[in-house]
């Protein structure tokens, strides 16, 4: 089939030009009176969950607006160390080139919270042990500063359900 | 067209640095304006969001704002215009039938970038972007001198609007405090720092931070939320080519199109007669007069008579007093519906039935977009 006449026969490539995409300089406005207390809290020890009175959700890490009542809940509550893994994947090291230690990356329900947040574990559990249900602990840093950093990691603890599970097959 | 009314609104103080998050910002904007029309916020069928990517540093830029907008699990889209366009675009979802209420916000907050580097990265990247001559200084003072030139008009009557804008502004609590100068001069404006020749400094607003809601709702829904609700009776928008050496930069022929579109679905025949009070959305205070001569308020090199008769010019200030990116047509809309409801406090043009509000986007007004607003009493 013959080339439309507008096509020319010695063009090759379309032209090409270097740019950056770039956006000078951006600073990021965050309000830190509103989560003030939250990091009091995380410096004492004390994880705190934020409380709409409206629905009587717990958001943790706090959310600044509840999406469902459009409202800034004003409550915080108290919450324990300990939470469930709602669902979790695998990252790997950059050196471990052929993926053979997968690290684990949790989604972690704290006790009396709503919501979940994403953590990691320590690095020497075994990654095929963690499974959806299972119970975790907060473990704090060495030092607390009162920033998100203060706690570490999440550490598995002994689940009393698969005891209880054992013995129902038992049984 | 089908009457659409505007049923609540809600303006955030203007300021050059707000001490709120982006989150608080945009959520103390739409609660007011649910909380100014007694709505809830189950009562919002669609959210139409106006926010711009590199304004807020990220992509997607609507998504991070759900909760707060009050969008959290209904009908959302963005616009990347101006807060005018998110408005015409909540009009076409009322008049489609499927909404009952749309809530519609602009938000930027210019103090966490530099409002005119940016505008660079909107320009064409072969041509426009490598030259760096062009920007919205230079387009303005442009923009300024082929108006000047073509009607013989002098920098004194261009100065004077500014003027009539910073007075305005004084009167207007919502205008950012830094525009309020209730006993500037022609002659100070006239002295103030060249932009760009000869567009000064005190010719150009100041980007702010701030943000704009507003609702819409279809007529019977409208009368059931307020009795005293503004009618939307005419939209028009149009697009201009996006090379300015294209364009004759002493008119706005996008402008005239768009204004003419809006006045006959409103059905205004003689809109200097007929309107009351113009919010134009102007870059600066030439391109004001440009946009008000375009929408058939005066003729065409003849602007500067709007400070004295005619349809009242902007008498909250104009962009002058809340320049913020993504809402100043929005505001513009806003303060439009606060004359017709006779809630200017301090600025009200006393029997104000008919008014025009436009946005615009784009350097030297590429694409302008107008409404019609009707007092509904
Ligand atoms: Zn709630």
């Amino acid at each position: 089939m013959p080339l439309p006449a507008y096509i020319k026969k010695d063009y090759k490539r379309t032209r090409t030009l270097h740019g950056n995409w770039y956006l000078m300089n951006y600073k990021y406005k965050f309000n830190l009176s509103r989560t003030k207390v939250f990091l009091k809290g995380l410096k004492e020890g004390h994880i705190l969950g934020l409380k709409c009175r409206s629905c009587n959700t717990v958001s943790f890490p706090p959310r600044l607006i509840c999406g469902r009542c459009l409202v800034m809940p004003d409550q915080w509550v108290r919450l324990p160390e300990t939470g469930t893994i709602a669902t979790g994947s695998a990252s790997y090291d950059t050196n471990d080139k052929n993926r053979e230690r997968p690290l684990p990356v949790i989604a972690v329900r704290q006790d009396g919270a709503d919501t979940v947040w994403l953590h990691n574990m320590p690095k020497d559990i075994d990654f095929h042990s963690i499974y959806i249900g299972m119970p975790v602990k907060a473990v704090w840093a060495k030092e607390r500063t009162g920033s998100w950093f203060d706690i570490d990691h999440y550490d598995a603890i002994e689940d009393p359900a698969i005891e209880l599970n054992k013995k129902e097959q038992e049984k | 067209m089908e009457k659409v009314g505007i049923v609540g609104y809600y303006q955030l103080k203007p300021e050059l640095d707000i001490m709120m998050s982006p989150y608080e910002a945009i959520f103390t904007a739409v609660r007011g304006a649910l909380d100014s029309a007694g709505l809830k916020r189950k009562d919002i069928t669609t959210v139409v969001t106006c926010t711009n990517d590199y304004y807020d540093g990220k992509t997607i830029s609507n998504c991070f704002k759900v909760e707060a907008g009050g969008a959290y699990m209904k009908d959302e889209t963005k616009v990347e215009l101006d807060g005018a366009h998110a408005a015409a675009y909540g009009l076409y979802r009322i008049l489609s039938g499927n909404h009952k209420l749309a809530m519609i916000y602009g938000f930027s907050t210019p103090s966490c970038y530099f409002y005119e580097p940016v505008r660079i990265l909107e320009l064409d990247p072969t041509f426009d972007r490598t030259m760096s001559v062009i920007n919205p200084y230079t387009t303005g003072g442009m923009q300024m001198r082929a108006y000047m030139k073509a009607f013989g008009v002098n920098e004194e009557d261009i100065a004077k609007v500014a003027v009539q804008n910073y007075k305005n502004c004084s009167k207007n609590s919502l205008a950012l405090p830094e525009a309020k100068k209730p006993d500037i001069s022609v002659q100070d404006v006239l002295d103030s720092e060249i932009l760009s020749s000869p567009l000064r400094r005190l010719m150009y607003p100041i980007p702010c931070d701030g943000a704009t809601a507003m609702i819409l709702a279809p007529e019977r829904q409208s009368l059931k939320i307020t009795d005293n609700p503004v009618w939307i009776t005419g939209m028009g928008q149009c697009q201009e080519t996006y090379y300015l050496g294209d364009r004759d930069l002493s008119i706005s022929v996008s402008m005239e199109k768009a204004a003419e579109k809006a006045y006959k679905r409103a059905g205004i025949n003689d809109p200097k007669s007929e309107i009351d009070v113009a919010e134009i959305f102007g870059h600066t205070s030439c391109e004001e007069l440009i946009l008000a001569e375009a929408a058939h308020l005066s003729e065409k090199g003849k602007g500067a008579i709007l400070l004295d008769s005619g349809p009242a010019l902007n008498p909250s200030g104009g962009a002058m007093s809340a320049f913020t990116p993504c809402a100043s047509g929005l505001t513009r809309l806003v303060e439009a519906a606060k004359q017709l409801r006779g809630e200017a406090d301090g600025y009200q043009i006393s029997g104000a039935k008919k008014a025009i509000a436009s946005g615009q986007v784009g350097f030297c007004a590429q694409n302008n977009i107008v409404f019609v607003l009707e007092g509904g009493g």
